[in-house]
């Protein structure tokens, strides 16, 4: 049904296909020639020497115009070459091309007040937002008159050499790309124009990537990866614990990245509740907060219940059999509850969660006046929030953090992973695909419920205790309902099911705040509209599940719209 | 034993407001089984809409409350409709054969960015905002117990509207589709029932209700935030569960009960106000656990 | 096509976001320019670490405009010379972990001279550290829990906790107590019910009055706690009425004390209510606060100091008509007392470099100026210095001052 609907679309565009794809290319690269802004800003000029005429010095385009550039010269090659799945391909690179204009001409319209800005003004002239916009657009339309043909299949197999060489390299362009977007726009707090450059290059990123996966070698590459699993991991780790050399290994993002740790952490606790059994909890930060409680309580802080202070390690341990003993009560009803009740049950307990913290229980919250000053974790006498240093190399402060988190990340999921395949992990999918049919099959339903309640609460319970000695503080206001709802949409966003999935969501979750903090006052109304976008759009989420995609949408890669048509026939 | 007959007036008014908001939740869900999240935030927008309306008012109609009023009711229940039917139509509609988790998802989000969008976009939001004084002050008294003319008129809105929509659903064609579309919607289908309307109308009916009850707790406690949606819509779901989703009398029943249990739990329970929530909850998970039908539902159906 | 005429939508929607989001950037651009300062060292930054988004920020855009405010001045002043002066304002969601996050991106900015923030006392615990190990002063508009300075026993045994942290509002050990005299001594209300709203600025003022009612031979009548998005307070309206109170001191803001006053009025409980800084606000009559209520604040009445109002006048040019909210004038004394510390670390043309931040912090703990609550100047803890209080009472719908002196015990 999918061949009809595009073919339809087809027949409108189908003759301009490739000469507007060779237009969007030219003007494209025409665009990152031309210069974008007429004056210098009242902030200070727009990066990349924007108001500099570039068809005189073509070899020194810089930032956003080389990203230009390229897009438009892929978009000529894409047209041209013999390339699989065409139409998928321009349509992203024209996505790209349009998201990196209309950013780049959009700021400086607004903050340079007016559209004489990025025209004519003073007899300066500056097309370049202009013509990029167009080019951007004219690619679009170019991809829908080539077709919008099936992701394309790789069929050749690589001997194991060059598999591994393959992957090593691909994981080392990400973990490039990770740290090159984590430094546009520079760190401080200096450049007025960060939030800007961030989201241009987050255009171009994800054109890039758009198109990679049109071609077919993300698909590739993630089936490839499937097949040599061990070693995947192992560079991917290593990728990980490699972050702290790279230029975004500084102060900061350790700390940002520490924090993103401990959410997906406990997102992956989540997601075996959620993802796996099909259990929708809405209060599941609690367990996060239990667990910090409870390490801070054994910490040694002065405010602490416990007057000793126990290794990290045992206190951990409690800490996670404390959250799991509370996630089997949590979860207790479930036996009776289904569905949204279930929802509304745990929501409940959340609220009861945070009143109790708030007003000091049994004397271990401290209340209001949270535990502070619970000690940084130390290792061999090397505090984990101080620098560090191997030889000649000066690591900066909160590394040891980031390296814990990344081994307890990897632990969580390696834990996921294996209990996913395992007998336990198939009952579990099979509660949420029907529960009745399940329990028919002989699946002990109620057992297998509260287990995953259990086990999740543990992983929360877990990183609730490095959270703890993190940060140092633990407050009833670091568990509130909107922080069950963020842990919810990294999940979601990421993929239910999908173990990368939930990573990929906290890290989104996190890294997007922080990049884009001059829209601080709209981030919780982006945040609510990308939540109703994606369950519009893309419900399995960005790395799906290959389970949850059977049960979210009927044909893997057709969207969420051609399914939910299909569904409307049957 | 004053103080428990003033507890029990309070709990009566708090259920009222309740009440009225439970009602958008249980004939939703009655019709699509659909936890409606953002229909607190409906509830929340609508007060909003009655404010604005007041502040566009020319200055001598303000200061007559025989016109400002209605005037105000009509403006926040249009604006609660209007979100309402956008909601349904671009946010709910699009799921309607989705799997359940999906609508449920959406709704916190349409929740979360109807809180905030009245946060950044409607002038000083930030923090509370006073409420005109249109309503009638002063107080009925009976023996020791106080209770605001406001508030009396809350509950005989609420209890008059409860009735109303009970016989609409009863008597009326429409009802009738309302109850066919909800017993069985293929079913209905095929009997000339337009689904898509049915579903319209009950976001409607819920909005108007929402409406009323937003510009009457402006009215009632003379400042509005954009918090009391989420809150007060937790307690109405609460409520709705409490009495049976999907039945009338069993909302409004509920309603009250929890208005009741806040006040005299806040009163007699140990930990005091403190925990005044805590007690709602609690009583909310032994209903879903040993009645999970509710007071007044009927035994859940499994869904095919 | 439907779902295309969707997508675009939604595209649209999205960019329109975009748009109105710098269309509210725009203002800033222009604003600080026009001195004819010599800047040409560069510049120097101000952070502010803040709750900008969520349902606090109210306050939190209150204290970053506020210093943004104080900011503006010094570089029209030439306070620093050489340089120019910029905010930048980080969002801390009012949750500890983003705060810390906040507190590392300043200071990792080799620019950051001092820090203005945080509003809660639970973020600055988080924040504390790591702007210490920086030696980066920090100077709190708002945090008024006295362990912040001096330790879990404040009033035994004091000892400073963080050399690098100041404030610039009084303390929950000082504003309870003197509300406590006045209830009890002055106002001969001796029966008093303390109702709060569960969060550490409440909760730690209302403990404090409670133990200095007790020495002074009142009684607490009874204690409540309202919910952080209450609305309704009919149930412990009730529930303290059948005390017989003659006073309610509320541990918490404007807004709950302001419709909180007003129920108790309309259920027949016309007692007054009292409460700390948090409530003294105009905001505070206008959602209900009744005539005979009282609250405490920091310094010599507002009316009595040249410098409050010309910050009052000062903000509404700058900002129209958005407030200041609670925390907005301490913010700007807290600005300003970094940006005095900074004008002597560099006297005389010197260069800013991390070789200074020893120098600055002592500046700043040095720092004597009077700002717009009053004297600003620290003591040995970092507590500030102005132990002024004045009691106001709603008088025709309007803060009138009743009281001013010091708390002496």
């Amino acid at each position: 049904m999918s061949t009809v609907d595009t073919s339809a679309k087809r027949s409108a565009l189908a003759p301009l296909g490739k000469p507007f794809a060779a237009a969007g290319g030219v003007l494209g690269i025409v665009a990152a020639l031309l210069p974008w802004v007429t004056f210098g800003l009242n902030d200070g000029n727009w990066p990349d020497k924007s108001t500099l005429q570039f068809f005189d010095a073509p070899f020194l385009v810089t930032g956003f115009r080389w990203h230009v550039l390229l897009l438009g010269v892929l978009i000529l090659v894409a047209a041209f070459a013999p390339v699989p799945s065409k139409g998928r391909v321009v349509r992203a690179l024209g996505w790209g091309l349009t998201l990196v204009s209309f950013v780049n001409a959009a700021y400086i319209t607004v903050k340079g007040g007016g559209l004489g800005a990025i025209t004519a003004l003073d007899g300066a002239t500056a097309f370049g937002g202009v013509v990029g916009l167009v080019a951007g657009v004219l690619a679009i339309l170019a991809g829908y008159g080539i077709g919008i043909e099936p992701v394309g299949e790789w069929k050749f197999k690589l001997s194991t050499p060059l598999a591994y060489l393959v992957l090593l390299l691909s994981f080392g362009a990400v973990l490039y790309a990770v740290a090159a977007m984590l430094t546009t726009g520079g760190v401080g707090s200096a450049n007025p124009y960060a939030g800007a450059i961030f989201l241009s290059f987050l255009g171009f990123a994800a054109g890039v990537l758009g198109a990679l996966s049109g071609v077919g070698y993300i698909r590739w590459l993630s089936a490839l990866s499937e097949q040599h699993r061990v070693f995947s991991v192992v560079v991917l780790a290593a990728c990980a614990l490699l972050l702290p050399f790279t230029e975004a290994g500084n102060e900061y993002w350790m700390t940002v990245a520490a924090n993103i740790g401990i959410y997906a952490a406990t997102a992956i606790g989540l997601n075996i509740v959620v993802g796996l059994a099909g259990l929708l909890d809405l209060g599941y930060v609690a367990f996060m907060g239990i667990g910090a409680l409870v390490a801070a309580n054994f910490s040694g802080a002065a405010t602490a219940y416990f007057g000793f202070d126990l290794p990290f390690p045992v206190a951990a341990v409690i800490a996670a059999v404390v959250a799991g003993i509370f996630g089997a009560i949590v979860g207790s009803p479930t036996l009776r509850v289904r569905g949204d009740y279930l929802a509304i049950v745990t929501l409940a307990f959340g609220e009861i969660f945070t009143r109790s913290a708030q007003n000091d229980i049994g004397g271990f919250t401290n209340g209001s006046n949270a535990i502070p000053g619970i000690p940084a974790l130390s290792l061999f006498g090397a505090e984990f929030n101080k620098s560090f240093t191997i030889g000649a190399v000066k690591l900066p402060a909160g590394v040891l953090y980031y390296i814990l988190i990344v081994l307890l990340v990897a632990a969580t999921m390696a834990v996921f992973a294996n209990l996913k395949f395992s007998r336990i992990g198939r009952a579990w999918i099979a509660i949420r695909e029907d529960e009745d049919a399940a329990r028919a099959m002989g699946i002990r339903t109620g057992k297998m419920k509260i287990l995953a309640f259990l086990i999740g609460a543990m992983l929360a319970g877990l990183a609730g205790a490095v959270f703890a000695h993190k940060n140092g503080t633990v407050s009833y206001e670091s568990f509130k309902f909107l922080e069950s709802v963020t842990l919810l949409a990294a999940v979601i966003l990421g993929g239910m099911g999908s173990i990368p999935g939930a990573v990929l969501g906290a890290a989104l979750l996190f890294v997007l705040p922080e990049k884009l903090r001059d829209f601080e006052d709209y981030r919780l109304m982006i945040f609510g509209l990308a939540l109703i976008l994606i369950m519009r759009f893309r419900p399995v989420g960005l790395i799906p599940d290959a389970h949850r995609r059977a049960e979210m949408v009927e044909r893997a890669d057709e969207n969420a719209e051609e399914a939910h048509v299909e569904a409307k026939k049957a | 034993m004053s103080v428990l007959l003033q507890q029990l007036a309070n709990g009566v008014i708090q259920g009222a407001l309740i009440a009225l908001i439970a009602l958008g939740y249980t004939m939703v869900y009655g019709i699509i089984q659909l936890i409606n999240f953002a229909h607190g935030e409906v509830f929340m927008v609508a007060s909003y809409g009655g404010l604005a309306t007041f502040t566009l008012l020319p200055d001598d109609l303000k200061k007559s409350p025989a016109v400002a009023l209605p005037l105000m009711f009509v403006g926040g229940i249009l604006v609660a409709v209007v979100v309402a039917v956008i909601m349904e139509r671009f946010a709910y509609r699009p799921l309607r054969n989705a799997p359940r988790l999906a609508p449920l998802i959406t709704a916190l989000g349409v929740s979360v960015f109807l809180q905030e969008a009245v946060r950044v976009f409607y002038p000083n939001a930030k923090s509370n905002l006073p409420y005109p004084k249109v309503f009638p002050e002063g107080n009925l008294t009976i023996g020791s117990v106080n209770i605001s003319w406001t508030g009396v008129l809350l509950v005989v809105l609420s209890v008059g509207l409860a009735v109303i929509l009970q016989t609409y659903i009863n008597r009326s064609r429409m009802g009738r589709a309302m109850r066919a579309t909800a017993q069985d919607p293929d079913t209905a289908k095929l009997m000339g029932v337009n689904p898509d309307r049915v579903i319209v109308l009950t976001f409607i009916i819920g909005a108007v209700l929402a409406g009323v009850a937003g510009i009457m707790f402006g009215g009632y406690l003379n400042n509005i935030n954009i918090d009391m949606g989420f809150q007060n819509g937790i307690f109405a779901f609460t409520a709705a569960v409490l009495g049976g989703v999907g039945s009338i009398r069993g909302a409004v029943i509920g309603a009250f009960i929890i208005g009741l249990i806040k006040t005299v739990a806040g009163q007699y329970m140990p930990g005091g106000t403190q925990y005044d929530y805590v007690w709602i909850f609690v009583v909310l998970i032994l209903v879903l656990v040993f009645r999970p039908q509710g007071l007044f539902g009927e035994p859940e159906r499994v869904r095919a | 096509m439907r779902k295309h005429s969707v997508k675009s939508a939604a595209i649209v929607g999205a960019s329109l976001l975009v748009l109105a989001a710098c269309g509210s950037n725009k203002t800033e651009g222009g604003g600080t320019t026009g001195g004819s300062c010599d800047t040409s060292k560069g510049t120097l930054t101000v952070g502010v670490v803040a709750p900008l988004s969520g349902n606090l920020s109210a306050l939190g855009v209150g204290i970053k405009q506020s210093a943004e405010l104080a900011v503006d001045e010094a570089n029209k002043k030439c306070t620093v010379p050489g340089f120019k002066l910029t905010v930048s304002a980080q969002d801390d969601e009012a949750n500890p972990a983003k705060g810390a996050q906040a507190a590392t991106k300043l200071s990792t900015d080799p620019n950051v001279v001092g820090v203005v923030g945080t509003l809660n006392s639970s973020v600055a615990q988080t924040v504390q550290p790591i702007l210490r190990d920086k030696k980066i002063p920090q100077v709190s508009p708002a945090n008024t829990n006295p362990s912040l300075t001096r330790g879990n026993d404040f009033l035994t045994a004091p000892k400073r906790q963080f050399d690098n942290y100041f404030r610039v509002c009084t303390t929950d050990d000082l504003q309870g107590p003197y509300a406590a005299n006045y209830l009890v001594e002055k106002a001969g209300k001796k029966k008093i019910a303390i109702i709060t709203d569960g969060k550490t600025y409440g909760e730690g003022l209302a403990a404090e009055l409670q133990k200095q009612v007790a020495k002074k031979g009142g009684t607490i009548v009874g204690s409540e706690k309202v919910g952080e998005k209450d609305t309704d307070f009919s149930g412990v309206i009730a529930k303290i009425k059948a005390l017989g109170p003659e006073a309610v001191y509320y541990g918490g803001e404007y807004p709950v004390a302001g419709p909180l006053s007003k129920q108790m009025k309309d259920a027949g409980l016309d007692v007054p209510l009292m409460g700390g800084d948090g409530i003294f606000d105009g905001k505070y009559i206008e959602l209900g606060g009744k005539e005979g209520d009282l609250a405490t604040s920091v310094g010599a009445p507002t009316e009595s100091l040249a410098t409050a109002k010309a910050f009052v006048d000062a903000y509404k040019a700058k900002f129209g008509k958005e407030d200041y909210a609670a925390y907005g004038a301490f913010s700007y004394d807290a600005a300003n007392a970094i940006i005095g510390a900074l004008g002597k670390t560099l006297e005389g043309g010197a260069a800013w470099d991390d070789s200074k931040r020893d120098a600055m912090l002592t500046n700043v703990g040095a720092y004597s100026g009077s700002g717009a609550t009053g004297e600003v100047k620290f003591d040995q803890y970092g507590d500030s210095t102005n132990k002024v209080l004045t009691v106001y009472q709603v008088t025709s719908a309007k803060w009138k001052d009743v009281q001013t002196g010091t708390f002496t015990g």
